[in-house]
């Protein structure tokens, strides 16, 4: 029950964090919401920056190609307190990402969450809104 | 419509042209202010919390000299607020009951139809004063005797000073326009009373394209009705973009012990390189630096 317990407050808090995620600029003007992407691949590059991170990830895809496909992250100061560091990607990591794709269908797209070799998952968010309910 | 620079430096004329005709063809009015120490309504269209009862919070904290104690051993967690016109106060939600003038609703509905691309946040400039309360990160008050000074990790990472001092606005050309323009402010029971003018007109007063003119005039209401909530009011009174004054509100969440940390929006800003304009060119023309 515990455990229980403690999964549902790590979701709530995630879910809760998730509205500061992409608070800089238009979602929809630049990310497609219904074009959900997961790839799996290897971290090429990692940009701690703001206002948002971008990591870069070698993906092999349909065609057999390798693409290199840019993720957008948040700011370092929101992924500090959602628990990453600037260490937590690292070049040549094995990972598998969620998200979604850019309008323009190129090879770049907005992360919700990584999950590492490991099995550690780490949230970004999406950018949903906080609606002043609280 | 290319919104090129030139063509933004048209809109903001023509908006400054709009605010001079709107204020000679119009007589401003002022919302009543909420009767002191009258608790804050709840906000227009505010669905219930469902599920668990509200966790029990502290009393309202106040400093020596009786005034509320806004501060405290963390910081407010300011959220990402996308639909202000699901925070009207005094009327129902929605679009239709913010009373536009013909150009500020022509406004609104192109930052519809372009998904809020030119929205300036997105160029890290800062969000002006009551926007700022409806966007990220979290924000610190910071209470002198003769003033308060509120930090925002957020925005632009910026601050904003009230004078507390019982000073006048300046008039006239001693009025700069500024982001967040000229702010007095007073307690009235345990409501502070914020009072502003002077903004410039690079802000919107919403992510949804809210726009408004350098006639705005602000009146901010802020209360901590406990000790994890602080209530944001502000009535807009800006006769060069809207037909009347009205309201909007939302709750802030305390979030203890949590502290600010460094946010600068304009170091890498990969979303202008990436911006197009309305015919899918290039917002801005790439430079070169050595």
């Amino acid at each position: 029950m515990k455990i229980w317990k403690r999964t549902l407050l790590a979701a709530l808090v995630a879910a809760t964090a998730a509205g500061a995620a992409l608070a800089h600029h238009s979602f929809a003007s630049e990310f497609d919401a219904s074009k959900k992407l997961k790839l799996t691949g290897t971290v090429t590059k990692v940009q701690w920056r703001n206002p948002h991170t971008y990591f870069f990830v070698d993906v092999k895809g349909q065609d057999g190609e390798i693409h290199n496909w840019a993720m957008e992250l948040g700011s370092p100061n929101v992924l500090m307190r959602r628990g990453w560091t600037r260490d937590s990607l690292k070049i040549g990591d094995q990972i598998t990402v969620e998200g979604s794709r850019a309008r323009d269908n190129s090879y770049k797209g907005n992360a919700n969450s990584v999950v590492m070799a490991d099995g550690k998952r780490l949230f970004n968010g999406s950018a949903d809104e906080n609606e002043g309910k609280y | 419509m290319r919104m090129s620079r030139d063509a933004k430096s048209f809109v903001r004329s023509s908006g400054a042209c709009l605010a001079i005709l709107s204020a000679l063809l119009v007589i401003p009015g002022y919302a009543a202010a909420p009767a002191p120490g009258a608790a804050p309504p709840p906000r227009a269209g505010a669905p219930a919390r469902a599920g668990a009862p509200a966790k029990p919070s502290k009393p309202t904290p106040h400093l020596p000299d009786g005034t509320v104690d806004l501060g405290g051993n963390g910081s407010w967690s300011l959220g990402w607020i996308t639909n202000y016109e699901r925070q009207l106060l005094d009327t129902p939600p929605g679009v239709d009951n913010v009373p536009f003038l013909p150009w500020s609703k022509a406004m609104y509905d192109y930052v519809q139809k372009t998904q809020n691309a030119y929205d300036p946040e997105g160029f890290c400039l800062p969000p002006g004063g009551p926007r700022a309360f409806g966007t990220p990160y979290p924000a610190e008050f910071l209470q002198q005797k003769d003033r308060i000074i509120v930090i925002f990790e957020g925005g632009a990472h910026v601050w904003r000073e009230i004078h507390m001092d019982g000073r006048k606005h300046p008039t006239g050309s001693k009025l700069n326009p500024t982001y967040f323009g000229h702010s007095v402010g007073h307690w009235e029971g345990d409501t502070l009373v914020i009072d502003t003018v002077g903004y410039n007109e690079r802000t919107w007063l919403g992510f949804n394209g809210f726009l408004h003119t350098d006639d705005l005039h602000t009146v901010e209401r802020i209360t901590r009705p406990n000790y994890d909530t602080l209530r944001y009011e502000v009535t807009i009174d800006d006769p060069g973009a809207y037909s009347k004054p009205w309201r909007m509100g939302w709750n802030i969440r305390w979030s203890e012990g949590q502290e600010l940390q460094e946010y600068i929006c304009q170091e890498e800003n990969q979303f202008l390189i990436d911006l197009k304009d309305d015919f899918g060119k290039p917002f801005f023309q790439a430079t070169e630096t050595e």
